[in-house]
């Protein structure tokens, strides 16, 4: 009876994974995999749990301003952070600019289509793309059209999905002829294959946010932002296909 | 001629009914829980493990060993059960004209003998039970049926209203010439229907035969019910209105004097009740009574019906027999036993022209 | 009040509802019918299956249509074979609506098909009628309250389907995106103002469906007690 009541009581006292705290990450869907590895390495290190909500930015972005508790906001574009800001859920000072990327025009592995360049886009019948009206990959695929000048033609054949590994997913599934997604996302899957990757020079400036909320802005999570811009967490996203941008 | 040789699983036992029936309207009868209704329900194709054979007037219903089993929408049975089952969404006429196919005819026919003339825009629910019967028989007449299956319909009417439609079922066995097989649980509407009787007990066949052959049976004994004993088909001969009676002719030439009905046509058809308790015996040769109806008669059997003694007494001329009760005191006081003569007598108060 | 847009998909979500009910209709009542009457084994597990998008989560339905329709499927491999699309299209909506709304058809006509006493049924065998013709007029008049309310609901919940629809026809503006979609996206991309105005439209569409039934209902419920 006393034994059954201390290992009780035992189990109870555990809090989790040791005796650390929670930090809430909201990312990109295009980071998901390496924040998880980043996470894992930190969770170890720290004794901390990392709790990621990822998915597109746009919508996290609308969470937090609705409310939801965050600690971390790791956006796939300005415009989004700067939406934060604009709200004061962000100090401006506090923005750390971290990674790139490049956007690829994936197709099923198994598919036979060819699509060399922009141009024969236009032959397909599905191109899936994160909404382009918000989600800063589907919105840096339109500008990169637009630039381009086949935005118009292209637009009617346009499958918007939630995010960007929703576009990916359908190509993989074959649903959608074709997708623009990051470099990273078709690196990630096997049952893609990367048909042209849009130059990175005459594609749209992608760049990745980092910034702690400005509340509740605890220790452990600038602890963690921090890490997130030392040379174990770079070595990782670069491992993972991002191009690390050098620090202001 | 029916033919039934049925096995039909139910729960508790199986129904097992083996029997011949030749008359026009078979009386079926017998306790609750004998098998009745579901004979009824396996005649006319609404118990698919039915077994065995069936046939009616030659048309095969089943005949489990050649695999026939003929879907019930083509036997052509029309059947009737206790609370009419009419369809409530449709109004009486619409009821009549349900399976009559293009038939204008019978349909007309129908509503005529049936009498619903007046009641044809009605629906169902503004019926009365009597109304709803009849309804109802019109219903599966109207589909020129070749076998009628009629479940105590009268079962659910009082004593005035079972006087009113009883007649109306005489009136298709003789002008429609339809077969009927007729569950009932009053032997009166027995006597004054069926021309056999078919008595079920326990899931089996007790007993079959005339009526008069089995009215001393057991069980019939036990399903005796008050009601109309005697139900004497005539016709109208004369009224006498300083008399105040109107004469009926009844069947064999028995003459007859009821309460004045002159609004019945001379000549018109009527159907006579007189309650069995009305009838009275008498042992020797009447004289002097004010009742004007007094016949010869023979007793023919005595039963015990209850409390009382029922008395079947054959007429010279009549067709069956007159049924009169009395108290076993009578029977005592009178010495009456079977074969002995008696004088019957009937007040003319006692006779009703339905 | 509403932009060109914003009309289409009032309309779209509409025509996709009604045509989504009309589909489900037969298979519905025969389904329905079946439960009712008979009496056999396997009656449980049929029940089950079909009450499924009932308790499933949306999503999870759309999962299973979406992996049904898969190319790595039979009948997905069929479809592409014969240059059949369903996901992505309208078809995919109408597909995913009919679905989700079934069974909510299913268990109010199977109610009002077993409050009919099958003894009518029998008694309109005798009177000729095979059983297709009984139940066209003796059960289905009968029910016919129970089936409007059922087909009523299911359209209401055909208008308002989206967990399985986003899964499986995607929020392609003017294709497959249904009021439901609309109101998501519109959140999505920070226009809470026009969500709420569509949102406003489904309050208005459900209460003049759900009206329009009470008054069917009553109308020619009254006539026939008369």
């Amino acid at each position: 009876m006393r034994t059954a009541l201390f290992v009780l009581l035992a189990l109870l006292s555990i809090p989790g994974a040791g005796s650390g705290e929670d930090v809430t990450v909201f990312a990109a869907a295009s980071l998901s995999d390496a924040l998880e590895e980043i996470a894992r390495g930190y969770e170890q290190a720290s004794g901390n749990k990392v709790v990621l909500n990822v998915g597109a930015t746009s919508d996290l972005a609308r969470q937090i301003q609705a409310g939801a508790a965050a600690d971390l906001f790791f956006s796939a574009d300005r415009a989004q952070m700067d939406v934060l800001e604009k709200t004061g859920l962000v100090r401006g000072a506090d923005r750390v600019e971290l990674l790139s990327n490049v956007l690829v025009v994936v197709v099923p592995a198994a598919a036979p289509t060819r699509v060399g360049s922009p141009a024969d886009l236009a032959s397909l019948r599905r191109i899936a793309l994160a909404d382009p009206e918000a989600v800063p990959a589907g919105v840096y695929a339109r500008t990169y059209l637009e630039s381009i000048g086949m935005w118009s033609a292209l637009r009617d054949r346009v499958i918007p999905t939630l995010n960007v590994r929703a576009a990916l997913a359908a190509v993989e599934s074959g649903n959608a002829d074709a997708g623009i997604v990051y470099r990273t996302d078709a690196a990630s899957s096997r049952r893609v294959r990367v048909a042209f990757t849009v130059p990175p020079e005459s594609g749209p400036k992608i760049v990745y946010v980092l910034a702690p909320l400005a509340t509740p802005r605890r220790p452990a999570a600038l602890d963690l932002a921090r890490r997130l811009g030392g040379p174990e967490a770079r070595a990782v996203f670069e491992k993972h296909g991002f191009r690390v941008l050098a620090p202001r | 001629m029916i033919e039934i040789r049925l096995e039909l699983p139910l729960a508790g036992s199986d129904l097992r009914v083996e029997a011949e029936l030749p008359a026009a309207v078979t009386a079926v009868m017998g306790p609750s829980g004998a098998g009745k209704t579901s004979l009824l329900e396996a005649i006319a194709g609404l118990r698919r493990r039915a077994r065995g054979r069936i046939a009616c007037s030659g048309a095969v219903f089943l005949d489990t060993e050649r695999g026939v089993d003929v879907a019930s929408e083509q036997r052509r049975v029309g059947y009737v059960p206790q609370d009419a089952g009419l369809f409530p969404h449709l109004t009486a006429l619409g009821n009549v004209r349900f399976g009559a196919r293009g038939d204008g005819g019978r349909v007309e026919t129908a509503i005529d003998t049936l009498d619903l003339r007046p009641l044809l825009a009605r629906r169902p629910a503004s019926l009365s039970g009597g109304e709803k019967q009849r309804v109802a028989l019109a219903r599966a007449l109207a589909t020129s049926p070749r076998l009628l299956l009629l479940d105590e319909p009268l079962a659910a009417l009082d004593v005035e209203l079972k006087e009113r439609v009883l007649p109306y079922l005489m009136r298709i066995r003789d002008e429609w010439k339809v077969p009927m097989l007729y569950v009932t649980h009053n032997v009166g509407e027995a006597l004054a229907l069926a021309g056999h009787v078919l008595l079920l007990r326990n899931r089996r066949v007790e007993a079959q035969g005339r009526p008069l052959d089995l009215l001393s049976s057991p069980g019939l004994t036990g399903e005796a019910e008050a009601g109309i004993e005697n139900l004497l088909p005539g016709r109208v001969l004369a009224h006498d209105a300083t008399g105040g009676v109107s004469r009926v002719e009844l069947q064999g030439g028995i003459p007859l004097s009821v309460p004045l009905a002159a609004t019945r046509p001379v000549g018109a058809p009527v159907m006579v009740a007189i309650r069995a308790e009305d009838v009275l015996v008498s042992s020797a040769p009447v004289k002097g009574l004010s009742a004007r109806n007094v016949y010869e008669a023979r007793v023919e059997a005595l039963e015990r019906t209850g409390i009382d003694v029922t008395l079947m007494c054959a007429l010279p001329a009549a067709p069956s027999p007159w049924l009169a009760r009395v108290t076993p005191a009578a029977v005592e006081a009178l010495g009456l036993k079977a074969g002995q003569p008696v004088w019957l007598a009937i007040k003319s108060h006692s006779v009703r022209l339905l | 009040m509403l932009s060109r847009d914003e009309a289409q998909v009032v309309f779209f979500t509409l025509e996709v509802a009604a045509l989504a009910t009309i589909l489900i209709f037969p298979l519905a009542l025969a389904a329905a019918l079946a439960l009712a009457r008979y009496r056999g084994a396997g009656k449980g597990a049929l029940e089950t299956i079909l009450s499924l998008p009932l308790i499933l989560p949306p999503t999870a339905v759309g999962l299973l249509l979406l992996e049904a329709l898969s190319r790595r499927s039979l009948l997905g491999s069929w479809l592409a074979a014969h240059g059949l699309e369903i996901v992505f299209t309208w078809k995919a909506v109408v597909l995913a609506t009919g679905v989700m709304s079934f069974p909510l058809l299913v268990r109010s006509a199977r109610t009002a098909f077993e409050e009919v006493d099958p003894r009518l049924v029998g008694l309109a065998r005798t009177l000729g009628c095979g059983r297709a013709t009984a139940f066209y007029r003796v059960t289905l008049p009968l029910a016919w309250r129970g089936v409007l309310a059922g087909t009523v609901l299911a359209f209401a919940r055909a208008l308002g389907e989206f967990g399985a629809t986003v899964m499986v026809a995607g929020n392609i503006p003017g294709r497959t995106r249904t009021l439901a979609l609309a109101i998501f996206h519109d959140n999505q991309v920070g226009r809470d103002d026009r969500a709420v105005v569509l949102a406003g439209v489904t309050v208005a569409l459900a209460f003049v469906a759900l009206w329009t039934t009470e008054l069917l209902s009553r109308r020619l419920g009254g006539r026939a007690e008369e």
